[in-house]
């Protein structure tokens, strides 16, 4: 019989650490990936040696990165992987770790991401098939596209769908680990340059540099390690699916996430209704309505007015990317899904300061990449 | 008239000639599934093996789901602005695709749109380059650059 993670013994957050996020520059990976490693270290009051297995999710860094970096720590021999699902890498690499740890391969492991910009050769343009438009739909033109079919179904208006960015550049801006730290008005974000359809430059997410890291340990080494046990939010559920055939011109990413996120809940044995925070895939402005729509936090064709309610802001019903999301706190690729995690321990163990949504007990985290794939965590403090 | 060469600019995804060129998509003799474009590994909703997949031609008219006009494009082969959109065929699949106008003046979802075949203009041996594209029943915006197709 197959299991799900919660049927397996206990999973739990015990360490984060970020480096900040930010415009690609000099900085090799090394020092980012060191600094994120080093601040989820002391965060967990855990030594290098402590640590088992590596899962490192990255994505334009080349082969084998993981152990050039890793060794400044003192080499200890451990396993060490690079994780890999486009978008996802650094939700996968978590996937893993906390696997490992639920299965009692490994007591603590450490997932992390790290990336800087470089060529992104996506696997599928060499797959041998062709289509009409190739390079002509890039990410940006196919949310473009839904973008459009989604405002003429619900009747939204495209400064609603901007609102997203205003909401996400108010959630970055208080949070010192984000690319975009700028509150942003909504005629900030309407102004040029358009990219594609009624999307600006404001309501794509900047592609940077950075590092997230991930400490999960069972209660074992919780005890063994005396680790506080309070700080340390459960794992209730990791779900990954992938596309489908989907009918016609069904909106394939919506779907995706509505089925990824019902069986998190299921396993998870909590409904939309019990989140209070929610770390989204919001690489474009649009898919943030679009997935809490599928999410089931309120109706379809729902989530603008749920936005403008205040419904997911921080201090709301169920606060959406209180981090800035990827649209403000930034999308390096291989941290991204990492620094969700990041993010919604932060919360549940109610030190995110500025940005803190009150009584935070729940959260999701919720990443997808191209290929397709969609890769969804919930968490819960005791 | 001399015969001039013609190539498309995908082979084996359209016929080069004919008024409203077909697509060739693919029919799965297992299933029934009617994909475009077509594969030669097997088949995405059963599994099938490629010997199973036939060619099966789509008529190239269709409703447009969603339109979006492209202002930043890194590639080359075409100068922004210029639309694309996802048609749903009158056979069934969806195809994304490029429309005859630049712009998305005057697009509405819903319209019906049919296929065209547009000239990208002729290589040194007096080869011309056709592509596949949309044309919306709206707009005759496409009329100048419509390459007459052989009856």
């Amino acid at each position: 019989m197959a299991r799900t993670l919660r049927e397996l013994r206990p999973v739990r957050v015990v360490g984060i650490g970020l480096h900040r996020y930010q415009r690609a520059g000099d900085t090799p990976y090394v020092t980012l990936g060191l600094t994120a490693v080093r601040e989820a270290l002391a965060d967990a009051g855990l030594q290098w040696r402590d640590v088992e297995s590596v899962y490192n999710g990255t994505a334009m860094l080349g082969m084998a990165p993981t152990r050039p970096m890793l060794r400044h720590l003192g080499a200890t021999g451990i396993p060490m992987a690079q994780v890999e699902n486009a978008s996802a890498s650094g939700s996968t690499a978590f996937a893993q770790a906390c696997l490992e740890v639920a299965s009692g391969i490994s007591d603590v492991a450490l997932a992390m991401g790290v990336d800087k910009p470089g060529p992104m050769a996506i696997a599928g343009a060499k797959a041998g098939i062709r289509d009409l438009v190739g390079a002509r739909v890039a990410p940006f033109t196919h949310f473009a596209l839904l973008s459009n079919e989604y405002m003429h179904r619900y009747g939204v208006r495209p400064e609603q769908v901007a609102q997203v960015a205003v909401k996400n550049s108010r959630n970055g801006a208080a949070n010192p680990y984000a690319q975009r730290q700028k509150v942003r008005s909504l005629e900030e974000v309407l102004a040029p340059p358009q990219i594609s359809g009624t999307l600006t430059r404001l309501q794509c997410c900047p592609i940077g540099e950075g590092a997230a890291a991930v400490i999960v340990a069972s209660d074992d080494a919780i005890r063994r390690l005396g680790l506080a046990a309070s700080r340390a939010p459960r794992v209730l559920a990791s779900v990954t699916r992938t596309e489908s055939v989907y009918p016609g011109a069904k909106n394939f990413d919506a779907e995706l996430t509505s089925e990824t996120t019902s069986l998190a809940y299921e396993q998870a044995g909590v409904g939309p209704q019990d989140l209070d925070l929610i770390e989204c895939h919001d690489a474009f402005a649009v898919e943030e309505l679009l997935y809490v729509e599928a999410m089931g936090l309120c109706g379809e064709g729902e989530g603008a007015a749920m936005l403008a309610n205040g419904d997911t802001a921080i201090g709301g019903r169920c606060a959406v990317s209180a981090s800035g999301g990827l649209l403000s706190m930034g999308h390096p690729i291989g941290p991204t899904g990492a620094g969700q995690i990041c993010e919604l321990t932060r919360q549940l163990r109610g030190e995110a300061g500025p940005r803190q949504q009150p009584e935070a007990r729940t959260g999701l985290a919720h990443m997808v990449g191209i290929g397709a794939v969609c890769v969804v965590h919930v968490l819960q403090r005791d | 008239m001399p015969e001039l060469e013609r190539q498309v600019a995908h082979p084996g995804l359209y016929r080069a000639s004919g008024e409203q060129p077909a697509l060739i998509g693919q029919h799965c003799t297992g299933c029934g599934h009617l994909a475009f474009p077509p594969n030669p590994y097997g088949c995405e909703a059963c599994g099938a093996q490629p010997e199973a997949l036939e060619k099966r031609e789509l008529a190239g008219a269709g409703e447009l789901a969603a339109f979006a006009t492209v202002h930043l494009h890194m590639g080359g082969g075409i100068e922004a602005p210029f639309t694309v959109g996802v048609i749903v065929l009158d056979d069934g699949p969806a195809v994304r695709a490029t429309l005859t106008c630049p712009t998305d003046d005057g697009l509405a979802i819903g319209d019906r749109v049919s296929s065209v075949l547009v000239s990208q203009g002729s290589d040194d041996e007096g080869t011309e380059t056709v592509e596949l594209r949309f044309i919306p029943h709206s707009s005759g915006s496409a009329e100048d650059s419509r390459v007459r197709g052989e009856a």
